[in-house]
């Protein structure tokens, strides 16, 4: 490591664990893409609401374990992930609970789109590409959806889904690829 | 020459894995183009439909947890009492079990030297008893024989 790049890197670290000091800022900074990530994965917009509220409640009670080798955002997202994980297994232990009679209704990701004065065709066809894409997204493994999501919705690097993940730089990648030719093949049916 | 994209080669430009081929096929291809870009809009759409402000729970206000009172009960606190527990009721337990076995064990020896000693003597009286006469007065028994033969025979001339 350089110097500069050590410099940075103690620069960053003394940031990040300074910005946890104010942590209702922390909320307010963090909380709609860790809800996003919950909602899109879990699909239930209480088990979402519940779910992000456990992760800050989390990194709250750990931020003094925070070493700053990652950005906050990212290790709230690595909580996140982990929560939804074990969420989902549970969800999978529980078969008698009927998860889906509690969900709120998510499953019309394409109403939350604008129309922003699309013609009704342009809006129509907008409509139907989001719909098969969250359909898509929700016949995917918890892995690829995971991987999806943070690279197509939240915009981060492989080497930050890494690190939030926990996975390789070379598994990300093939989940990914993988996610994206599930995806392109429900695309491909709404031609 | 690549002739189009296949539906690899596609994700894995989406994914960003761009080789210089694909990248000069694109630039010449405008139906791979075409498909390509609409691909990247319905991912795009996507993205915008997942961030519009409609599909939100705000921002709950927050509270600072309070730190929990000290309490003299925990369940850590009660399992190591416990652990601790056994194992003081387990040293004597143990202990008086060894020093039991270890009486047992000398008992056995103690017996089985005895029995040694008992079937030696035995042996020893059988072989006295098997004796006609005592050993001191073996002498006296061939004496006495040859005594009695020599009576025998001056009986025998006499009667003759």
């Amino acid at each position: 490591m350089g110097q500069s790049s050590l410099v940075e890197w103690m620069a960053t670290a003394v940031t990040s664990s300074h910005e946890l000091d104010d942590f209702e800022s922390v909320v307010r900074l963090h909380w709609l893409k860790i809800f996003r990530f919950a909602l899109a994965s879990l699909r239930d917009r209480h088990a979402a609401e519940t779910l992000a509220q456990d992760c800050f409640f989390r990194a709250y009670k750990a931020r003094d374990r925070f070493r700053g080798d990652s950005s906050v955002s990212t290790w709230l997202m690595q909580i996140a992930v982990n929560l939804v994980r074990d969420h989902i297994r549970d969800r999978r232990l529980q078969f008698w609970k009927r998860a889906r009679k509690t969900a709120v209704d998510v499953t019309a990701a394409a109403s939350w789109i604008a129309d922003n004065g699309a013609s009704p065709e342009t809006a129509a066809l907008r409509k139907e590409q989001v719909q098969a894409v969250w359909d898509a997204t929700g016949s995917l493994s918890e892995r690829q959806r995971t991987v999806f999501l943070l690279r197509f919705v939240e915009d981060m690097e492989i080497l930050e889904i890494a690190a939030a993940t926990g996975l390789k730089e070379g598994t990300v990648k093939i989940h990914l690829f993988r996610a994206v030719q599930a995806v392109r093949d429900r695309i491909g049916k709404t031609k | 020459m690549i002739e189009h994209l296949s539906a690899e080669q596609i994700s894995q430009w989406i994914v960003g894995d761009r080789p210089w081929e694909l990248q000069e096929h694109v630039a010449g291809c405008a139906e791979c183009r075409a498909e390509l870009t609409r691909m990247e809009n319905a991912l795009s759409q996507f993205r915008t439909a997942m961030r519009e402000p409609a599909s939100f729970v705000p921002a709950p206000s927050w509270r600072q947890p309070e730190p929990r009172p000290a309490t003299w009960f925990s369940w850590r606190r009660m399992a190591l009492t416990a652990t601790a527990l056994l194992v003081l009721a387990a040293v004597p337990v143990t202990w008086r079990v060894r020093v039991h076995e270890q009486a047992l064990r000398e008992q056995a020896d103690q017996s089985a030297r005895s029995a040694l000693a008992d079937s030696q003597l035995l042996e020893t009286v059988d072989a006295e008893i098997s004796q006609a006469v005592p050993q001191p007065m073996e002498p006296l028994v061939t004496l006495a024989t040859w005594n009695s033969s020599s009576t025998e025979q001056n009986q025998k001339s006499q009667e003759r």
